[in-house]
């Protein structure tokens, strides 16, 4: 039996490290804690394990990061040995693949750092072979002119290596095997098959319908001052013969925005704008009244009854002829400013939907400016990872001109669309 | 409460649990904080609170929450009526501040849930239902009770509860309720049974229907609860209420069409039934029989 002392001071390193992961864990927490594991003592790990995360976590998030944490803090020693041998077994399969890959890349003509031989030793062996194909072709144009072909293949080799490191970050990988529904929401939107898109709309419909929730309960907040309204409780005493039977309370009128937005629907955004307009469209408070407009080469509006049924969205837009084709984003800004009577004015937000690749972009650029000129507000919602914004220039120049919201999964849509309705 | 007293006491209440849901209310129980309880619709979140004032020998008291719930309907509110009546009755009584104080007394007072639970000789089972639903001012409220186990009305002062009750919270995750609330709870997540506990319920709560097509039932639910085309699942009650009703149709085997008859009592609407066709050939959800009957 361990003495009790023990317990203590582990869990006091134990919270430490919980808050380290960004749970909130107060003294009392760590003191109801305490109270348990002197009671349970240590000898069922499970039932500890149970024990102190009804204590300490207090979301099913939170629940998730204290399983980890509690799994790397207090290891058994059967699990710490299986552990360690499969790391052995990982890196030394790492180790293999890293000296096939030396070999493999010995033949090339180029140089390539220690990073992206890692990187190409992790790419699966189907990118490899096609690399490896495309050397084989050209091998002979490379021994010719290697100043030519060598710097040709290094930059074929350099692309597809950066890819697959641009794939490693993308957030969201291995979240599935935690769990398939939150794993889901941190997902790249781009990624989703065809088969996930009815779930990836059940859960855009649940998550809208929380935000509405919380809208309407904070408008419900802001409608309530409290005051008592004296005119309207003396005339309804007067029914009563003077005596104030019922008292009645001042509301404030509800004042909401005005919202246009602006869709991308060419071909590679199509998935990202039917997804983000479901998410404004399920959310019934978030404006007074709304426009929607769709563009591609050329900018037409959605009538408000095609999107009530948004599963006859994708028909429509195609029907109307701007899908799938490039996207001018200047023509459609201008298109919008010159509206009369005038779609911006001071009272509206405009929501662009857009990944900012446009032809003629300097044209884009002059016509957002005289948009943000003429909205009231300016916000732009930009399905491309957050840590991909410094690889595309098209993405820093716009982002330095409105403010640009990351929304390439459920969840950064439904943080975007928290965020509007905050404003 | 020790945790084999505790579960004793749940098997006494024919109650199915896991060791992790007898865990936890152990646990809640004995540091006495309220427990949050969180999890899809239909999951057994208000049953854990109904058991356990079984299992406890205790009274419930349910409070239901809903938009615009604030402190005259959760914890009391002075009988304005009987208020007005007396003054105009006591209108040439001498001494006015006797009066004035009468009018602030428990004769006035009409008690409502929370201040009942913790007026209460006996402790209680306080249920406070679906706490998403409220507004966040009746969170707020809610934090002194949680916490000190007190409520201050302002013409009477502080009550303090007489006994500690054991409060259950529930909530469908409609908004995200405050970390301030949460921070006072002991949290549990629920979710759906799985194959072999829905099993157990239906078992323990159906005793007289067929073992047999108690299994079709609990395997064609936890199917349907898998289909992601279908969006609104079936709880427990409904699993329960489907067995039922296959039973007093004299259904000794769920064939696709005693499914068709009765699917309308575990779909509650119109494109998951369609939806539950669709996808599987024989239509009862298990989708690997290809149209013949199984058993």
């Amino acid at each position: 039996m361990v003495e009790p002392q023990v317990y203590l001071e582990k869990l006091s390193a134990f919270s430490r490290m919980l808050r380290l992961e960004g749970l909130t864990i107060s003294p009392q927490e760590t003191a109801d804690a305490s109270r348990i594991l002197v009671e349970l003592g240590f000898e069922d790990r499970e039932l500890v394990k149970t024990a102190l995360r009804t204590v300490y976590a207090k979301s099913r998030q939170e629940q998730m990061t204290f399983d980890r944490v509690f799994d790397g803090f207090f290891i058994s020693e059967e699990r710490m040995r299986q552990q360690a041998k499969k790391q052995m077994e990982r890196e030394a399969e790492m180790e293999q693949m890293r000296q096939a890959a030396d070999q493999e890349l010995e033949r090339l003509p180029m140089e390539l750092t220690q990073d992206q031989r890692n990187a190409y030793a992790a790419m699966p062996e189907k990118e490899r072979q096609r690399l490896r194909d495309f050397m084989d072709k050209y091998r002979g144009n490379a021994q010719r002119n290697p100043n030519l072909y060598g710097n040709f293949i290094h930059s074929v080799f350099a692309r597809a290596i950066l890819e697959q490191q641009m794939l490693m970050e993308d957030a969201g990988i291995g979240c599935d095997g935690l769990d398939p529904e939150m794993g889901f929401m941190y997902r790249d939107i781009s990624e989703f098959k065809e088969t996930e898109i009815p779930k990836a709309i059940s859960m855009i419909r649940s998550v809208a319908q929380q935000i509405n929730g919380e809208l309407s309960a904070r408008r419900r907040n802001a409608g309530r001052t409290g005051l008592l309204d004296f005119r309207r409780t003396i005339r309804k005493g007067l029914e009563t013969g003077g005596s104030f039977y019922k008292l009645h309370y001042k509301k404030k009128r509800k004042r909401r925005k005005h919202l246009v937005l602006l869709c991308d629907v060419s071909g590679s955004m199509m998935q990202f704008s039917e997804f983000a307009l479901r998410f404004i469209q399920s959310l019934n408070q978030v404006s007074e009244s709304s426009r929607t407009f769709l563009f591609s080469e050329k900018l037409f509006e959605a009538d408000a009854f095609s999107l009530q049924n948004m599963d006859l969205f994708r028909g429509y837009v195609k029907e109307s002829g701007v899908y799938g084709r490039g996207t001018d984003l200047g023509t459609a800004l201008q298109t919008l400013c010159a509206m009369q009577p005038a779609a911006l004015n001071t009272a509206t937000t405009l929501l662009i939907l857009s990944d900012t690749k446009t032809i003629d972009q300097p044209r884009a650029v002059a016509a957002l400016l005289e948009a943000k000129r003429l909205a009231g507000k300016v916000i732009w919602l930009n399905p491309i990872p957050e840590n991909k914004w410094k690889y595309i220039r098209s993405v820093q120049t716009m982002a330095a001109l409105c403010p640009m919201v990351s929304c390439n999964t459920l969840s950064a849509l439904a943080a975007a669309c928290r965020r509007l309705t905050a404003t | 409460m020790k945790l084999e007293e505790l579960k004793q006491k749940m098997d006494q209440a024919r109650y199915i649990y896991d060791d992790t849901l007898a865990a936890v209310l152990a646990i809640a129980l004995q540091l006495g904080r309220p427990l949050l309880i969180e999890g899809a619709a239909g999951v057994g979140k208000t049953e854990i609170a109904k058991v356990m004032a079984s299992a406890l020998d205790r009274e419930l008291v349910r409070l239901q929450c809903y938009e615009g719930l604030d402190e005259s309907k959760a914890l009391y509110e002075w009988n304005y009526q009987k208020q007005l009546l007396s003054i105009q009755v006591n209108m040439g009584s001498e001494d006015k501040d006797v009066l004035t104080k009468s009018l602030f007394s428990d004769e006035y007072l009409l008690e409502r849930p929370l201040l009942k639970s913790i007026r209460s000789e006996k402790p209680v089972v306080l249920l406070v239902d679906e706490i998403d639903k409220a507004d966040e001012e009746f969170e707020a409220f809610l934090l002194e009770l949680l916490s000190e186990m007190q409520v201050t009305i302002p013409e009477a002062g502080t009550v303090r509860a007489k006994s500690i009750p054991f409060v259950v919270l529930t909530s469908n995750r409609a908004r995200p309720l405050s970390e301030a609330l949460r921070r006072r709870c002991a949290y549990l997540y629920i979710e759906y049974p799985d194959m072999e506990k829905e099993l157990a319920i239906l078992r323990a709560k159906l005793p007289h229907v067929d073992d047999r097509l108690c299994a079709q039932v609990a395997m064609a639910v936890q199917k349907l609860r898998a289909n992601e085309s279908i969006l609104k699942k079936p709880s427990i009650a409904e699993t329960l209420d489907w067995a039922a009703a296959l039973d007093a149709l004299g259904v000794r085997e769920l064939t696709p069409d005693a499914l068709r008859r009765t699917a309308g009592f575990v779909l509650k609407n119109n494109e998951d039934i369609a939806a539950m066709e669709e996808e599987t050939a024989c239509g009862c959800g298990c989708g690997d029989c290809k149209g013949h009957h199984h058993g």
